[in-house]
């Protein structure tokens, strides 16, 4: 083993997951063993990133945080549609990750109000990102309202003040697939439609990776009618009927809400990018009537789009890619932890079972270093390039 | 097939580019969307709008850190690459215009491999593109300002109103086209339209869009046009392209040719260059009315805009064809054998835990070779077009039919329950097919054999299928022909036992 590459002790990660129903008492209970699992035993801790099951109260899990860290120890986090870490179960608990150290220093930001206003959102917290001398690695880690559209514009916005000289990373809070409501956390505040932020600076590389897990099915079709941002018609024929027969639906998804949006899940629309295909979730918001399809962002007219499916083997190697990618930036360093954050639709693909074997995978990427994340109602993720929302996808930030 | 995805997603990032400039209000704005749009389309880090060695609009560089004196440098071909801020030393290239206000749109990219020539030719469609939309930006914004001033004044400007009156005019006519391309009309329809307008804005007497042929690029065909004697429809006359005068000439030298002083016959005529893909492919030319027409510097603009216009069309209907060709038999126009094996694996995979399964006929045609033989290739092809449709006429939008390659087809129905769910089909087909053929001036009937298999539970492999289905289809054959055969494991038996000819 090459020792140089190893943690030097100057930056740590630590993660705790506690399924303890009273919330606070969870909250708590995750938080300090966040603290107490990493090596320099939570000693100087920058950020703390709460990631909780909606069944809990975000309140009482906040003050269940701040009963562990101070005010002086900032704090992000949000509600999901199943919390990841190492070996615990993926619904129904909180996690918390704590980062620390002297090679890392955080400040934090919030920005609210939102809706109607995500670019301004965006430039906000764009301009929050400061510069640290001695920690020339920087990331900006956004956590968002999921049921916020056009989430694209919050990541442009960023990108508007910020260029590329800063990766950013993060997904869309989630509220356990009810979509009535997801929560934030910033310091001692819950939030609602709105964006909270972490810029991690650190002594050591902070490395992006993503990808989705689907594949292509049959020939691609050409948007030839869209109005509002969604598809109506697809080579002049009705959007949903062409998507639901090329991927051999059974008819009952043809005229049901809930059979479609089962069948939709795992089977996101495919936008044809320059360099491969973009995976849109397309089972959120339904039209029986108008057969027209929609999600994830806008779509144009005269795009080129493709049915898409997955399964357990193609998500897994999406996991691997996206570690690989991720790790690979870090310059031969071992990390001292994975943030992963990941589409919560691929756990219609994934049962108990698999999500066990995606996390062994995460952990055979992770080595010795801890990991911890939560399932999105979209992810972040710009390492290269202007594009840096995406749907469908597990996105990793290996700390280095 | 991304590649072919890749140059699909290239020429309708040029549709879309002036989509989302066109929907901005002034050229500020116009420059930054356009710069975002580039940058996305490119998947590079840094785009920006350089007028006048002015950084206009950029974007991929943190606030307040933009290097404007290498983006200015690239732009004038005196620096190839630019340090962007988190990502290092990146290729860099530009690409111009020049008119009234000349400009360069800048692309900036970490990668290995630098631009490839297909993003070099997108770069520069998307600064012509550009060009085109914040000049009319900038014509509306003073049309907007003059209206404002008074009725006296405005009269005074009479002329310049009229001027800008047209350019409106012209931005109409454009949007339409543009919609046209993206909504996939026909192309003899797109182009018939731009010429429209070309003469309808330009006021002379005739428009025609002459490209060159495919199998001699130095003749060139009368394709679409307004105002001619000849309707395109019916006739496509052709020239040979050094004895074609002004659009010749354009075609030849690669820019706007104009001719006002015409001694053959008096009358002025102006061309503009039309390309596909990049490459100069034909003309678009004007003939005036009237003798003593003089064409003035915003008629040759408003030319090129309708040049350019049909170099999108023409690219954008042109990929459509080559991606369909990429998936789809050339004869028939049914799916390929690899998009069908692709479907059908799909379909396998969906059915495979489910209670419905999938059922493939393999249908193989009856003396095929002997039309073939005795009534040549065209009348071949004519019986194997009539033959796709006729399947085709028989099935659900949701099934697929394929053309595996000389007689052979292929179907596969989806949601099927049992065996004599598919025979119905197969007896439909049979049916379909024995009905009286018109081909090369003769009353044909053809017959076919076909072979029916359906999954079993946990089948994936899409081989297996068509292989059972295949030796189905040789028991109908040796049944007597002109029947179907539902696949049986006995056959499979017998057909390694040596049952293989008919």
């Amino acid at each position: 083993m090459n020792m140089d590459a190893r943690p030097d002790g100057r930056r740590w990660m630590g993660v705790g997951q506690s399924s303890t129903t009273e919330p606070r008492t969870a909250a708590a209970q995750a938080a300090r063993s966040a603290l107490s699992r990493s090596d320099s035993a939570g000693t100087d801790p920058k950020l703390l990133i709460v990631f909780s099951a909606i069944t809990y109260d975000p309140a009482l899990v906040r003050a269940g945080v701040r009963d562990v860290v101070g005010r002086d120890v900032p704090v992000i986090g949000c509600t999901t549609r199943g919390e990841i870490c190492n070996g615990g179960a993926n619904d129904g608990t909180v996690v918390v990750a704590a980062i620390g150290g002297p090679g890392f220093a955080v400040t934090t930001a919030a920005a609210e109000d939102v809706r109607g206003r995500q670019r301004e959102a965006g430039v906000e917290l764009g301009q929050s990102v400061t510069e640290i001398p001695g920690l020339p690695h920087r990331v900006l880690v956004l956590l968002t309202d999921g049921l916020v559209r056009e989430q694209e514009q919050i990541v442009r916005g960023c990108y508007s003040v910020l260029g590329a000289s800063v990766p950013l990373f993060g997904g869309s809070g989630a509220d356990g697939w009810r979509m009535k409501q997801a929560y934030l956390l910033c310091g001692d505040r819950v939030l609602t439609n709105a964006v909270v932020a972490a810029t991690i600076h650190s002594e050591a590389p902070l490395s992006v990776g993503v990808r989705h897990g689907f594949r292509t099915v049959g020939e691609p079709m050409i948007v030839t009618g869209s109005q509002d941002g969604r598809i109506q018609t697809v080579d002049d024929r009705p959007a949903l009927d062409v998507y639901l027969e090329r991927l051999g639906a059974p008819p009952e998804a043809y005229r049901d809400k809930e059979a479609l949006m089962r069948f939709a899940l795992p089977r996101p629309l495919g936008l044809q990018r320059r360099n491969g295909v973009d995976a849109r979730n397309v089972s959120t918001q339904i039209d029986l009537e108008g057969r027209s399809l929609g999600g994830g962002g806008n779509f144009d007219h005269g795009g080129l789009v493709w049915a898409m499916t997955g399964d357990e083997q193609s998500i897994l190697a999406a996991t691997d890619a996206a570690c690989q990618e991720a790790l690979a930036g870090l310059g031969g360093r071992e990390p001292v932890g994975l943030l992963t954050i990941s589409c919560a639709a691929i756990r219609a693909i994934l049962d108990d079972d698999a999500l066990r074997r995606d996390n062994a995978r995460l952990a055979k990427w992770a080595e010795q270093a801890p990991f911890a994340g939560f399932y999105a109602y979209g992810e972040i993720a710009r390492a290269r390039g202007i594009h840096g929302f995406h749907n469908q996808t597990l996105t990793v930030l290996a700390l280095g | 097939m991304t590649s072919i995805g890749g140059a699909y997603h290239d020429g309708q990032q040029l549709l879309e580019l002036l989509a989302v400039v066109s929907e901005c209000s002034d050229e500020e704005s116009a420059a930054y969307a356009a710069v975002e749009r580039a940058a996305r389309a490119l998947d590079a880090e840094v785009a920006a709008v350089v007028i006048d060695d002015e950084v206009v609009a950029v974007v991929g560089f943190p606030a307040g850190r933009v290097p404007e004196d290498d983006l200015v440098s690239v732009a004038n071909r005196e620096l190839d690459n630019v340090d962007v801020p988190g990502v290092g030393r990146c290729d860099a290239i530009s690409a111009d215009w020049g008119g009234g206000r000349p400009g360069h749109l800048v692309l900036a990219r970490w990668s290995d491999q630098g631009f490839s020539v297909e993003e070099r030719n997108i770069v520069r469609g998307m600064a012509r593109l550009l060009e085109l939309a914040l000049t009319m930006l900038r014509t509306l914004q003073a049309e907007h300002e003059m209206r404002e001033r008074s009725d006296r004044q405005a009269a005074e400007n009479a002329e310049l109103l009229a001027s800008l009156q047209q350019r409106q005019r012209l931005l109409e006519h454009l949007f339409d086209v543009q919609r046209a391309i993206s909504r996939r009309r026909p192309l003899p329809q797109v182009l018939d339209m731009i010429a429209a307008a070309a003469r309808q804005l330009l006021g002379d007497g005739a428009v025609g869009l002459w490209l060159r042929d495919d199998s001699d690029p130095q003749q060139i065909s009368l394709v679409a046009g307004a105002g001619l004697a000849i309707d395109t429809d019916l006739e496509t006359p052709t020239m040979p392209l050094s004895e074609a005068g002004t659009v010749g000439a354009a075609i030849m030298s690669g820019g706007v040719v104009v001719c006002e002083d015409d001694s053959a016959d008096g009358i002025a005529s102006m061309a503009a260059p039309v390309h596909d893909s990049g490459t100069i492919t034909g003309g678009l030319v004007v003939m005036a009315e009237r003798e003593g027409r003089v064409y003035a510097p915003p008629e040759v603009q408003m030319l090129q805009s309708f040049a350019e216009h049909v170099s999108l069309a023409l690219t954008d209907a042109n990929t459509v064809d080559r991606m369909h060709q990429a998936f789809h038999d050339s004869v028939t126009g049914l799916a390929s054998r690899s998009l069908f094996l692709d479907r059908l694996s799909h379909q396998l995979e969906l059915t495979g835990h489910g209670g419905t399964r999938v059922a493939l006929l393999f249908i193989d045609l009856d003396r095929f070779k002997a039309i073939n033989d005795t009534l040549g290739h065209a009348a071949g092809d004519t019986l194997l077009t009539i033959t796709a449709d006729r399947i085709v006429a028989q099935l659900r939008d949701s099934d697929v039919a394929a053309r595996f390659g000389g007689d052979e087809f292929a179907v596969m129905l989806q949601n099927v329950s049992t065996p004599v769910d598919a025979a119905k089909v197969a007896d439909r087909i049979l049916r379909g097919l024995h009905e009286p053929m018109r081909i090369a001036g003769r009353q044909l009937q053809v017959n076919a054999s076909i072979g029916i298999a359906l999954s079993t539970h946990g089948m994936t492999d899409p081989a297996a299928l068509v292989r059972r289905a295949d030796i189905a289809m040789y028991r109908a054959k040796r049944n007597g022909r002109g029947r179907y055969d539902v696949f049986a494991d006995e056959m499979l038996l017998a057909f390694t036992d040596g049952e293989t000819q008919h």
